[in-house]
């Protein structure tokens, strides 16, 4: 049995920036003294989440706390989510409470990295969102990627109109090719990631620049 | 460039036939009389310890009695016997050292998943360690090249040689030999019998596997389109690279079964419980090129569009039909595939129309779409594919009609395939025929088909050998376009 390890939040979302993959501003707050400099950084309103390898769902935890607009609520949070997850976790290692910006809503999409046994890394894009399985709306393709494969990824799902204009929709295409070509290079790079999945990544109209909001990274322990 | 070494395979010096037999009932009968029937001009050798002659020809008890040439051997006998068929095959090589290839009808081999079965396999592939004879099968039903006419199958399609085409340019590897069996049978059915070009049943891939075959067929200056039934391959990635080299060149159609199989491993992500085996192979099949149908019916239509006409130039369809109904089951058809687009005629073409066709005739309303009517006469049904084809913005045409009692079936075919191949070459542009409908209107077809034109049974298979070759070509002026 292969022996994996999971890139937490943070650090998954540090890795996909490094390869030019916008993610949300997410920032690690370790204990609560640190909660009056981090109000100064972010810009609210924020979500505050439990940083934990070992709660899967952090919802049912108790551990997500969203619309948070000042640092006073960004107190009460703190220990709300650290009493919850005392109570209904009392195992879990506990490396701290995530800041995250909440995003304005956009265009919810998925991307993500499957390490096929046979085929090596696939690529997968879509509609993506709470419902992503249900709605199946994907497509796929080997790495690495072409420029000509990212589009025709696009343009595959259901997606692909409204990125053509659907509705007057003013999305911008370059930004996903760019996300699906960074996501081919960074696999390229490192063959050790067996799993990537970025959900939701919103995008915007009119210009302005989308970002990942949860991102998972599962690699290959040597 | 050298000769690629599977050409040996296809026109052997002598074949020496394993378990060749007179009994109707076996295997090693239909082989011999394949053999016959299709006329294969070199030498063959039944090999049989009870019987003196096997239709007409001398029989050898063992194989190391042969004096002449033999390059490639044929196994039709229970496995069991492989043990002393091997030793009989060292013999031979000892003396003579001339079997290139041998194909292992036989099944009872490593694909029981038995000990003994996995030993025979063994002992049978010692004859690739030992004198480096390549080998296809075990368990498959051999191998057809209808150009040196070698056939080592088994397969009695029941259709007499008359009814078959010339050899076209179609070749197909089936992983399955039932398959195998019944793609040679549906294709001999067909309104003229499609005489495949090379055709290979796998088998177990124990030695000779589909990269190897799909190398040959690569180089093989008479084959023109490809043909793969596929249940699984250990090496997916280096299989589809391969694939995607050939399709550049040679289309390749695919029908690959398994899709109901679940991904194997559990999932962790959204992604990974999205990308089960099946899915992923849908995917690289569609980035590299490769045309993966639905069915056997799909398979063999697309593989006579592509072997038969030239390839589209574009993604316009026109639809010209004398009947209402199948007319607008076509457009029904064609509104499937959103990448298929209406041509937009000139008003030239659609003067031409109104004024040669019936007056009821409805003309480009739609846009793309005629019906000339039921009272349309052989000769406006000639004029109005004319016209249509010689018209810039139509890159194919869905040519419909519904024979009716006042139309002579053999002569609407006649002339219409005159009225095409009368046409500049420019202008002949791939025409998926639907001549409607069953048995009575063979005469029509097989007219068209003789000349070399392609009919379909309904709309719907028409339509799905167009997209076919519209994917196909689009996806060859994509990649021309960007150099990816």
């Amino acid at each position: 049995m292969m022996s994996t390890f999971v890139l937490d939040e943070v650090e998954a979302g540090n890795l996909l920036s490094s390869y030019g993959i916008p993610m949300a501003k997410t920032v690690i707050c370790e204990s609560f003294n640190e909660l009056d400099a981090i109000a100064r950084d972010v810009t609210f309103p924020v979500v505050m989440k439990i940083l934990s390898p070992d709660i899967l769902h952090k919802t049912d935890a108790g551990a997500v706390i969203l619309g948070i607009s000042s640092l006073d609520g960004m107190s009460k949070a703190y220990q709300t989510i650290l009493m919850n997850v005392t109570t209904n976790c009392p195992e879990a290692l506990i490396k701290g409470v995530i800041v995250q910006e909440m995003q304005s809503k956009g265009l919810e999409l998925i991307f993500g990295v499957n390490r096929d046994a046979q085929f090596g890394h696939v690529l997968l894009f879509g509609i993506g969102g709470i419902y992503v399985e249900i709605l199946n709306a994907v497509s796929m393709r080997l790495a690495p990627l072409t420029r000509l494969d990212a589009l025709e990824m696009i343009r595959e799902t259901p997606l692909g109109k409204v990125f053509q204009g659907a509705r007057g929709a003013r999305y911008n295409e370059e930004e996903v090719i760019q996300v699906l070509l960074n996501l081919s290079r960074l696999v390229q790079e490192h063959p050790e990631i067996i799993e990537i999945d970025i959900n939701p990544f919103l995008v915007y109209e009119h210009g302005k620049t989308g970002c990942g909001v949860d991102a998972l990274i599962l690699c290959e322990k040597d | 460039m050298t000769e690629h070494e599977l050409n040996g395979l296809f026109q052997p010096k002598g074949i020496a036939v394993i378990g060749a037999s007179n009994n109707p009932l076996k295997a090693g009968c239909i082989i011999i009389n394949n053999m016959i029937k299709g006329k294969f001009p070199g030498k063959l050798y039944p090999v049989n310890q009870s019987e003196e002659n096997v239709a007409g020809l001398n029989t050898y008890a063992r194989l190391s009695d042969i004096d002449d040439v033999v390059e490639l051997v044929v196994l039709i006998t229970p496995a069991s016997a492989i043990y002393s068929i091997m030793d009989d095959l060292d013999e031979r090589m000892a003396s003579k050292n001339d079997v290139r290839f041998i194909v292992c009808a036989a099944a009872d081999y490593a694909e029981t998943k038995t000990e003994e079965g996995i030993k025979r396999q063994e002992r049978l592939m010692q004859a690739k360690d030992k004198y480096g004879i390549r080998i296809i099968g075990p368990n498959c039903i051999g191998v057809i090249d209808t150009v040196s006419r070698v056939n080592t199958t088994f397969v009695d399609t029941g259709v007499s040689e008359d009814r078959f085409g010339p050899p076209g340019g179609i070749s197909f590897i089936s992983q399955s030999g039932s398959v195998a069996a019944s793609i040679l049978a549906w294709g001999a059915s067909k309104v003229i019998g499609i005489r495949y070009n090379k055709f290979i049943s796998v088998g177990n891939m124990a030695d000779i596997d589909f990269i190897d075959l799909l190398e040959f067929l690569e180089q093989d200056p008479s084959t023109k389109v490809i043909g793969i039934y596929m249940e699984g391959y250990q090496n997916g990635k280096q299989l589809i690279k391969v694939m995607g080299r050939i399709a550049r060149k040679k289309p390749i159609i695919i029908l690959k079964v398994g899709r109901s199989s679940k991904g194997s491993v559990a999932a962790n992500s959204h992604t990974s419980s999205m990308s089960g085996s099946d899915k992923v192979y849908d995917a690289a099949f569609r980035q590299y090129g490769i045309l993966r149908v639905e069915d056997l019916w799909e398979l063999l239509d697309t593989l006579q569009a592509f072997d038969k006409m030239r390839l589209p130039d574009g993604n316009r369809l026109f639809v010209l039909t004398q009947a209402g109904g199948p007319g607008i089951y076509c457009s029904d058809e064609i509104s499937k595939y959103d990448f298929i687009e209406t041509p937009m005629v000139s008003e030239n073409t659609k003067n031409q129309l109104k004024e040669t066709m019936p007056r009821m005739a409805a003309i480009c309303v739609p846009e793309g779409y005629a019906d000339i009517t039921a009272s349309a006469t052989i000769r406006q049904h000639c004029d109005s594919l004319r016209y249509v084809l010689m018209d810039p913005s139509v890159d194919g045409v869905c040519f419909i009609t519904v024979v009716t009692p006042f139309l002579p079936s053999a002569q609407l075919g006649k002339e219409l395939s005159d009225t095409y191949w009368s046409l500049d070459e420019k202008y002949r542009k791939p025409v998926y025929f639907c001549i409607m409908a069953g048995e009575a209107v063979i005469p029509c077809r097989r007219e068209l088909e003789q000349t070399g034109l392609v009919t379909f049974d309904s709309p719907t298979e028409a339509v799905k050998a167009a997209k076919n070759m519209i994917i196909y070509n689009m996806k060859r002026e994509k990649e021309t376009q960007t150099g990816q």
